[in-house]
């Protein structure tokens, strides 16, 4: 297969989709995953800890510079952008909102799409604004899988839409699809 | 515009180093694309080669090219429970017994964010005499924009409530002025610190030093420019100095971490070894 990563972009609506994915990954799980999902500003603490309860593989909140690895999930904190550096490590930044967001999804689906190239899978899941859609085109321009949770299934479809009016993606996959598709990554 | 390449950077950075004497070669390279990007477009430029062009020609434009360079903090009093601990637990144990001017050291001044939100807490905590501030920046836009005291209205309301929940003693409105598209925070708060402009090397960089706030600046070098900035750092600070990185930042990859003792892990804030 040869991929090196997968990154997920979602808001509203997207925490219980997210849990599920991370309870249905093996442990062996062999790629890093990417997380950028909207929250709260000032609230720090919380999110991982929600997020890591039944996820088989550990969520971390990354440090700056720390390196990419397989079988770990890595949440973007909060008020910080995640970027992906060439070097395969993570490079954070407090540079200004995209799209009233930080963490923006596009920044970090860019800089991924900029790093891993044709090498990496990008999922958008649901959400109330247009942020990511951008990002996806951009994986998708660098040859990547692009992969969107089917409008219907989601409690906000903006999110989704958005991304699919700007990019021919791969695949519109419901929650289980996900699943399955990502299960059969070796 | 169309995105720079690695060559493009390599160009711009090699031409700013030949002209200039500045070295952006070891800046983070996705966050350093990102900034020039946003200034090619801010200063309709064009391309890599057109700023590379300006830099040629306009010796005056280098100022602004730095200002722009350098990322502004998010807001003012980010992350409330590290000016709490300030507020509640270090100025008080460290600042109100000490004798001597107690010096502070903001190396990396763009918006002014920290060094208000600090002079803010210093005056209600009713220390401002206590203190011998310096801000550095490395552009003079910098230090005119603080001076002058304009500040991103964008930015006020999660100030606000920034403020409130490190528990401010007043309104944040009673320190700035509504203009009609920004601010105008009260410059006397600042009236009693030394501004000076410092270049990306640290030369000349404060001695003596017995704390340093220096968040979410680390973030835009790669490894290499994390240690040099760190030893300059340690060596501008007084032994047992104290030294605030941003709540995501590290510097347990790097040698001079050997030198510090890590006394607040969830507010980042690092102790220079006696």
């Amino acid at each position: 297969m040869g991929y090196k990563a997968v990154i997920i972009g979602g808001s509203a609506g997207s925490f219980q989709v997210v849990t599920r994915i991370l309870n249905s990954l093996s442990k062996e799980f062999p790629l890093p995953v990417l997380l950028c999902l909207h929250r709260l500003k000032h609230v720090r603490s919380g999110f991982v800890e929600a997020l890591s309860l039944k996820s088989t593989i550990p969520v971390v909140e990354p440090y700056d510079k720390e390196s990419l690895k397989p079988g770990r999930a890595y949440l973007a904190p909060a008020n910080y952008h995640m970027y992906v550096e060439l070097s395969n490590r993570i490079a954070l930044s407090t540079e200004d909102t995209v799209n009233h967001s930080r963490p923006s999804i596009d920044l970090s689906f860019i800089t991924a799409a900029n790093a891993y190239r044709e090498k990496l899978i990008g999922i958008i899941l649901s959400g109330a604004n247009k942020d990511g859609a951008l990002g996806l085109n951009k994986v998708h321009e660098n040859g990547g899988i692009t992969i969107v949770q089917d409008p219907n299934e989601c409690e906000v479809k903006t999110m989704t839409q958005s991304a699919l009016q700007l990019t021919k993606v791969d695949f519109v996959y419901s929650t289980d699809q996900i699943i399955n598709y990502l299960k059969k990554l070796r | 515009m169309t995105e720079l390449r690695i060559v493009d950077i390599r160009e711009i950075t090699r031409i700013i180093r030949s002209l200039y004497n500045y070295d952006f070669s070891n800046y983070a390279l996705t966050s350093f694309k990102q900034r020039l990007e946003r200034l090619i477009i801010l200063y309709n430029i064009g391309s890599g080669e057109g700023l590379v062009r300006k830099l040629e020609e306009d010796p005056a434009f280098f100022d602004l090219f730095l200002y722009e360079i350098a990322v502004p903090s998010t807001e003012m009093f980010r992350d409330p429970s590290l000016w709490r601990w300030l507020r509640e637990d270090y100025f008080p144990s460290h600042l109100e017994k000490s004798i001597g001017r107690f010096k502070i050291w903001l190396p990396a001044c763009v918006s002014g964010s920290e060094l208000y939100s600090l002079a803010i807490l210093l005056n209600e905590m009713g220390l401002s005499d206590k203190v011998q501030i310096t801000a550095t920046s490395i552009s003079d836009k910098c230090i005119d924009v603080i001076k002058r005291g304009t500040y991103d209205l964008k930015k006020l309301e999660v100030s606000q409530e920034n403020y409130k929940r490190c528990n401010g003693s007043k309104e944040l409105s009673a320190y700035y002025k509504l203009e009609k598209d920004s601010i105008i925070r009260n410059v006397s708060l600042i009236q009693n610190i030394e501004f000076r402009k410092l270049n990306i090397n640290f030369d000349n960089s404060p001695k003596n030093v017995k704390l340093i706030l220096f968040r979410n600046n680390i973030i835009y070098f790669n490894p290499t420019q994390q240690e040099k900035v760190l030893q300059m750092l340690h060596g501008s600070l007084a032994a047992s100095g104290h030294l605030v990185l941003g709540i995501r930042e590290t510097i347990s990859g790097i040698n001079t971490n050997r030198e510090f003792e890590f006394i607040n892990e969830t507010e980042s804030v690092y102790q220079k070894k006696f």
